[in-house]
């Protein structure tokens, strides 16, 4: 059957700001939001938007469908009888249609350094237990499509905050058994962009295609770093 | 700037000050905080009878029948609603900020101290002991 | 440890979210109960005003246990419910950009340190 689809465009060298445009798509059940993108792209070449796995993997092809973070190959017209508008992901500046800057995302995200920091030496693996694995496991299933920054109105008032995927990482890397690295991520945390600035609105925690999350993480991090400001008080010498 | 030299020109528009009001979402959200706003009122009513208490038996008096006026009383009952809202919503969040057991089970140990509390203070004040 | 990279500054909201979170605790378990029997159940004739004569609830409040379980309420349906309240308040006032800053900060806190203050002296005094 025939669609009838909503689509923001922007395109920077001739627009002063975005506009709606409809087209029309062939759909059946099996149609997704990047589906329809593409059949539109075959009208019109020159529609930007990112894509590339189609299965919920890379994280690429994030869109606003009726206000609401979604990826694109995930999202299907058959739940949209009475429409749907496609923007591009909310809290970011865009770029050309659907395609928006993640650079202030990956800022953050590197800022609270997501990786296994160890200096032990040797040529020895890091033995994890099932039980070692369990503690952080669901935090790593982060495919950084950033979904949840489009979803925190937090990150849309202060730019600065860290955000969700971010905050998540910082404790699942903080929660790993083989890694060293927490009182190296526990200063960005401890600040008022860090696990501060949320109020657990939870909208993060909906939209995650990977069920991480992020409000729970950034919670326990609060927990973590009021501990940490204990400690801080109670061991002068040691703190800063 | 450099975006300007490449063709580059991002677009932000400005973040939406009714936000909260644009997905049902953040509506629940903010009806979450805005439980409150009536237990301010409370806090006021209780301060207030704790000042009646210290005055003696008549402002005592003047309290009592403060608290059975029809427009606190109905007050009260709103904010007796608001207060089992944030109990629902404050509940379901604890186990996900503390993971300590099995969130079913946090969540109804928690009601349980609701329920129990309650039960004591009717049987406390309501002097059936 | 640092690196010499500069770290930002660590926030004092630790303090204030300790405090709302107990007065979420609160205002969750102890203030439904209260308004039930006080707002509730008072009105309604269930809870007889005999029962909350000036003399009984008096001796409950300042002198049973030394007037312990008195204070235990005030804390608990007076002060930490006010430090939760404020603390949604400051961070609401944020979320619907009607104000943020210290001045916002300061008054919210404020209400609540100087609200406090005035319910345990109505109960020391």
């Amino acid at each position: 059957m025939t669609q009838t689809i909503v689509i923001a465009r922007y395109n920077p060298e001739q627009d002063e700001k975005p506009h709606h445009e409809a087209y029309q798509v062939q759909s059946d059940d099996n149609t997704s939001v990047l589906d329809a993108l593409q059949q539109v792209q075959q009208q019109d070449p020159g529609l930007s938007f990112r894509w590339s796995c189609r299965m919920a993997i890379c994280g690429s092809c994030g869109v606003m469908v009726n206000g609401v973070p979604k990826l694109g190959c995930q999202t299907f017209l058959r739940d949209y009888p009475a429409g749907l508008v496609i923007t591009p992901l909310s809290n970011f500046a865009v770029e050309k249609d659907l395609i928006v800057n993640m650079e202030p995302f990956l800022e953050h995200l590197s800022a609270i350094k997501p990786w296994l920091i160890n200096t032990a030496e040797g040529t020895q693996p890091h033995v994890q237990t099932p039980k070692q694995l369990a503690k952080y496991q669901q935090f790593a299933n982060c495919i950084n499509c950033g979904l949840c920054y489009s979803a925190c109105p937090q990150f849309g008032l202060n730019p600065e905050f860290r955000g969700p995927a971010a905050l998540a990482l910082a404790h699942r890397y903080n929660l790993d058994s083989r890694d060293q690295g927490k009182a190296q991520r526990m200063p960005e945390l401890n600040a008022k962009n860090g696990v501060w600035t949320c109020t657990f609105v939870g909208f993060c925690s909906e939209v995650c295609p990977k069920k991480v999350d992020p409000a729970a993480a950034i919670n326990q991090g609060k927990v973590e770093s009021a501990k940490d400001m204990i400690v801080s008080v109670l061991k002068p010498s040691g703190a800063r | 700037m450099s975006s300007q030299q490449n063709g580059r020109r991002p677009y932000l528009p400005p973040f939406r000050r009714d936000w909260w009001l644009q997905l049902r979402f953040y509506r629940l959200y903010m009806l979450r905080e805005a439980t409150v706003l009536p237990l301010l009122f409370f806090v006021g009513w209780l301060i207030y009878g704790l000042y009646s208490l210290g005055q003696g038996p008549m402002q005592w008096q003047h309290w009592l029948e403060f608290m059975a006026k029809p427009w606190v009383f109905v007050l009260n009952l709103l904010t007796l609603a608001a207060s089992l809202f944030h109990a629902k919503t404050f509940f379901e969040l604890f186990p996900r900020v503390m993971p300590l057991a099995p969130p079913g089970l946090m969540i109804a140990g928690q009601w349980l101290g609701t329920v129990v509390v309650a039960i004591g203070l009717i049987v406390l004040l309501g002097g059936y002991v | 440890m640092n690196n010499g990279t500069k770290q930002p500054k660590r926030s004092d909201e630790p303090i204030w979210w300790a405090l709302f979170s107990a007065g979420g605790v609160c205002f969750a378990v102890v203030i439904p109960g209260s308004l039930l029997s006080l707002a509730v159940l008072y009105p309604l004739g269930l809870i007889s005003a005999e029962m909350l004569s000036y003399e009984r609830v008096h001796h409950m409040v300042f002198e049973a246990f030394f007037g312990l379980g008195g204070l235990a309420f005030v804390g608990a349906a007076i002060c930490l419910p006010l430090f939760h309240a404020v603390h949604r308040i400051h961070h609401g006032l944020h979320d619907l950009q009607w104000a943020h800053g210290p001045v916002a900060k300061v008054i919210c806190y404020g209400a609540a340190i100087l609200l406090s203050a005035i319910a345990l002296g109505l109960w020391f005094f």
